[in-house]
């Protein structure tokens, strides 16, 4: 970036992170989850550590904080239902995993710039540079990236085991920064494919391995810049859409079930939640 | 004109004489033959392939060590002699990641019949009835985080290119070295993140990290 190149695109490049910025998309891959018709299985954040070599860490570095499930399913009581041991009606269930921010708060943290937003519009995080500072785990708000304390590699796949990792990711070592990269290995290869055949990118042609793994189908994975896949009709079923938040929606429509988590820290989350309907409400 | 000639070399012959303390004429003479084949050598037993047009190579050199193969593996014979394309025993190389290694049915198919009094040969043979097939060893190997495949390049240099598939090694040899000159194959480039950017750049590839690292 020359400095008479800014000077002759100023206006394009002044554009703020809030307002798109100055990336140029080819896809914009994100999500709509369903709470409603999710059960909390768990399935997602397994099929999540089988593909993308997650380590298991034990029980006690799990309590230390130390786990790196890339995809968690969070319980929540409502105050009013948590009485006795467990609440009637039992938790609810929300599953995390890292939002691909549009304007994501990881990135500029970056002392050496080992996360950075690809064209695929999303958050990606490069092992090779990392150097470990945890800048970007602290700046994210939804708390989903992991940060590798110990070489886990060395104990976490014992002799047959190894032979599962998948190769077409590698395994991280100690002092590395990770996150969910909505598989991006398999995008590799679904681009790979439709370069191959010369032709667009098809909705559903692959999905990542929470969306695949899902009994119930809560999760919808695809590219919401295509007004035909099956995410962004959901997104705009429910109005939500990309972009900096504007003001906090009125529930006139108990069919409007869309949000997006933590929206009004303008960092343009691409997953949508779908709210649950309880039945007390109903 | 001769006579000129001759005192030009004379006085040439004389001035070297002086400077190097070369006392005999035979001492001349073999220093300047040496000079002589110094310059003329390369130029004409070392023949370089020629660089595809459409490609401006990447730059790097290195020197590999030595990776030894079950059975030595004439690759001169093969490529320089024989006139044998990379793409009939290494198939994959347009259609996948990884170029592969041949199975030894391959083999068989010339080597049951041609040279098979050689020892090498027999040797393969030898694999080839105990059904087993020879371990090579892999000589190019990038780094496990690395995402390469074969497939892109040869569509984008060969096939996207026009570019006739009989001389598909003039594209191999550029960050694979000259394996037509070597028997067993030796790392003779260095492939490593600046070699490839440096042929991205130029030629216009891909320069997200994503697309090659994982």
């Amino acid at each position: 970036m020359s400095l008479k190149n800014v000077l002759e695109n100023f206006s394009y490049f002044r554009q703020d992170a809030e307002s798109g910025g100055t990336h140029k998309y080819e896809h914009r891959f994100g999500m709509a989850i369903d709470l409603d018709i999710c059960t909390g299985c768990n399935s997602c954040s397994t099929a999540c550590y089988a593909e993308n070599n997650l380590p298991v860490v034990g029980k006690e570095r799990f309590e230390k904080g130390q786990a790196m499930h890339w995809m968690r399913i969070e319980r929540y009581w409502d105050e009013q239902e948590f009485e006795g041991d467990f609440a009637e009606q039992g938790a609810k269930f929300m599953p995390m995993l890292c939002q691909q921010c549009g304007a994501a708060t990881c990135e500029p943290v970056c002392p050496v710039a080992a996360t950075y937003h690809t064209p695929d519009g999303l958050n990606a995080q490069v092992y090779n540079r990392c150097i470990g500072s945890r800048f970007c785990s602290n700046n994210c708000p939804f708390r989903v990236r992991y940060f590798n304390f110990w070489s886990y590699y060395e104990d976490s796949w014992p002799e047959p085991l190894n032979m599962q990792l998948n190769p077409d990711l590698s395994v991280r070592d100690k002092g590395v920064m990770e996150k969910c990269t909505f598989c991006i290995q398999r995008i590799r290869v679904a681009k790979d494919t439709t370069q191959r055949e010369e032709r667009p990118l098809k909705d559903g042609e692959f999905l990542t391995a929470c969306a695949q793994a899902c009994p119930t189908n809560a999760i919808v994975f695809g590219d919401t810049m295509d007004p035909d896949s099956n995410v962004s009709k959901l997104w705009m079923k429910h109005q939500v859409q990309r972009g900096p938040f504007t003001h906090k929606k009125e529930k006139a429509n108990e069919e409007l079930r869309g949000y997006r988590v933590f929206e009004e820290l303008n960092v343009d989350p691409s997953i949508m939640y779908l709210e649950r309907v309880r039945d007390t409400e109903v | 004109m001769q006579v000129v000639k001759n005192s030009f070399l004379r006085d040439l012959i004389w001035s070297l004489r002086g400077r190097f303390r070369m006392k005999t004429l035979k001492q001349i003479t073999s220093a300047m033959i040496l000079v002589v084949a110094a310059v003329c050598l390369p130029a004409t037993s070392f023949a370089e392939l020629p660089v595809p047009s459409h490609i401006i190579p990447p730059t790097g050199e290195h020197v590999g060590e030595d990776v030894p193969q079950p059975i030595e593996f004439p690759h001169d014979r093969h490529v320089k002699d024989m006139k044998i394309n990379c793409m009939y025993c290494h198939t994959y190389a347009r259609r996948s990641k990884v170029a592969g290694i041949p199975p030894t049915s391959k083999c068989m198919g010339c080597h049951k019949i041609i040279a098979t009094d050689k020892p090498r040969i027999q040797k393969l043979t030898e694999y080839w009835e105990k059904g087993e097939s020879p371990r090579w060893k892999k000589v190019h190997d990038v780094p496990d985080y690395v995402h390469f495949t074969h497939e892109k390049h040869i569509r984008k240099f060969v096939e996207k290119a026009d570019f006739p598939v009989e001389d598909v090694q003039q594209v191999c040899a550029l960050c694979h070295g000259e394996v037509r000159e070597m028997t067993v194959a030796e790392k003779k480039k260095p492939l490593n993140m600046g070699f490839c950017q440096r042929c991205h750049q130029a030629n216009g590839g891909p320069g997200d990290c994503w697309k090659c690292h994982k």
